[in-house]
């Protein structure tokens, strides 16, 4: 079973498709979780990630809004779709008829 | 690089560089991607530092779930730490007495004197000797540390450094007085004045000097040696097998001639032991750091050559 940050991390990349890199994932996951996250559990996951088979990264052409350094690029694979699909599947189920899951149902 | 606020330029450029040098103990492409992010994300310098401190903390506390460096740690840091601390601590003792009998005590007209001129060299010789031999020891203590633990080499270099600041510091000076003490009550040593103690009454000789050799003959030797012990596994296996028996040929020469192992294998009692060929062979066996600096010098002088022509 995938933790809540591999969740967040593999559901940024998704949306993020073409374009999923180390800080555009980083950023995406601080927009959704008004939190800070910090470099080092971001890379430690993707790690964690890449060896359970969930993602594949590679590095990507260096940019000139990246001082000439390259990105991390990240992609989702079958296996990590399915996982996270488990997941919120898992969440959704559990959440059913808790108060904070209704009262989001009323203000919809 | 980001945004800063009210921290002056100093603060920052000191930042900046805390983080460049604390990013190289990543991995080179992680440490690309990082640096990458932060330079986008537009993070402060002192941000930086934190997100980069973070990551090598993180990296560095894996290494460490493994047995391994626990091994490294238990099995060669700390006794090659303390041993080295023994034996640096005991050749400044020796080699300050003779430093003293000539520094403190010179007089210009012993230059004129036929048996200042015959003991002097013999002298010289020694002390040598003993720092070679000591700087030999600690170069391949540093060089199986560094063969054995490449992927937490820094660690274990600071972790090294920490335990041969404690063996200068406590370990090695609380040990000897020890050992001196347990000698005295074992063999029946009468209690009489140190011939040595005008030496070390002086505070320099007796607190600021074993520093000294250490810092100069234990500590940079060491951790230039594990710098050269990380390079070891490029080497073609036959060399590697080589280096690695004069390696331990090395340690168990230092650990042999440590005179509290006479004690416990007895052999106190037959002298002869140590007079052999066997030993002498070992013992020479000790410099071949000295040798394999020099052939890799040499070897980096003729690819250079050959690169250029």
């Amino acid at each position: 079973m995938l933790g809540e940050f591999e969740y967040l991390m593999l559901t940024a990349a998704t949306r993020l498709g073409e374009d999923a890199y180390g800080a555009a994932i980083r950023q995406e996951i601080e927009n959704a979780t008004r939190h800070r996250c910090s470099i080092g559990a971001l890379y430690t996951t993707l790690d964690r990630l890449e060896a359970k088979g969930f993602i594949k990264t590679r590095m990507g052409e260096p940019t000139p809004q990246r001082g000439g350094r390259p990105k991390r690029m990240v992609r989702i694979t079958a296996k990590g779709i399915q996982a996270a699909s488990d997941f919120y599947a898992a969440v959704t189920r559990v959440s059913r008829g808790v108060s904070w899951e209704a009262n989001r149902a009323a203000v919809r | 690089m980001g945004g800063e606020s009210s921290r002056g330029p100093m603060m920052t450029r000191v930042c900046w560089r805390l983080v460049d040098i604390s990013s190289r103990i990543l991995d080179p492409s992680e440490r690309e991607a990082v640096r990458g992010d932060l330079v986008e994300s537009g993070e402060t310098s002192s941000q930086a530092l934190r997100e980069v401190l973070g990551l090598v903390v993180r990296r560095q506390a894996a290494l460490w779930t493994h047995w391994q460096p626990w091994l490294s740690l238990m099995g060669l840091v700390v006794p090659l730490g303390m041993l080295l601390s023994i034996v640096s601590r005991r050749t400044a003792g020796e080699s300050s007495v003779y430093i003293w009998m000539y520094a403190n005590n010179w007089e210009w007209g012993d230059l004129g004197n036929a048996g200042f001129w015959h003991a002097f060299p013999e002298t010289v010789a020694l002390v040598f000797t003993r720092y070679l031999t000591l700087g030999c020891w600690s170069w391949t203590s540093g060089f199986v540390l560094g063969s054995v633990s490449r992927g937490i080499i820094r660690v274990n270099g600071a972790l090294l450094c920490l335990m041969l600041s404690f063996g200068a510091l406590l370990g090695a000076p609380l040990y000897l007085a020890y050992f001196s003490q347990y000698l005295h009550r074992a063999f029946g040593f009468p209690s009489l004045p140190d011939p040595n103690d005008p030496v070390f009454a002086l505070r320099f000789y007796r607190e600021m000097f074993p520093l000294i050799v250490q810092a100069v003959l234990v500590v940079g030797p060491s951790l230039w040696g594990m710098r050269q012990g990380v390079e070891v596994a490029r080497l073609r296996p036959l060399l590697r097998t080589i280096l690695w028996t004069a390696a331990i040929a090395t340690l168990a020469v230092m650990v042999i001639q440590n005179p509290d192992l006479w004690l416990f294998m007895n052999t106190h009692r037959r002298p002869g032991i140590w007079d052999g060929w066997q030993i002498r062979l070992l013992q020479l066996v000790v410099y071949w750091p000295v040798g394999f600096l020099v052939a890799s010098a040499i070897g980096r002088r003729w690819r250079g050559r050959i690169a250029s022509i």
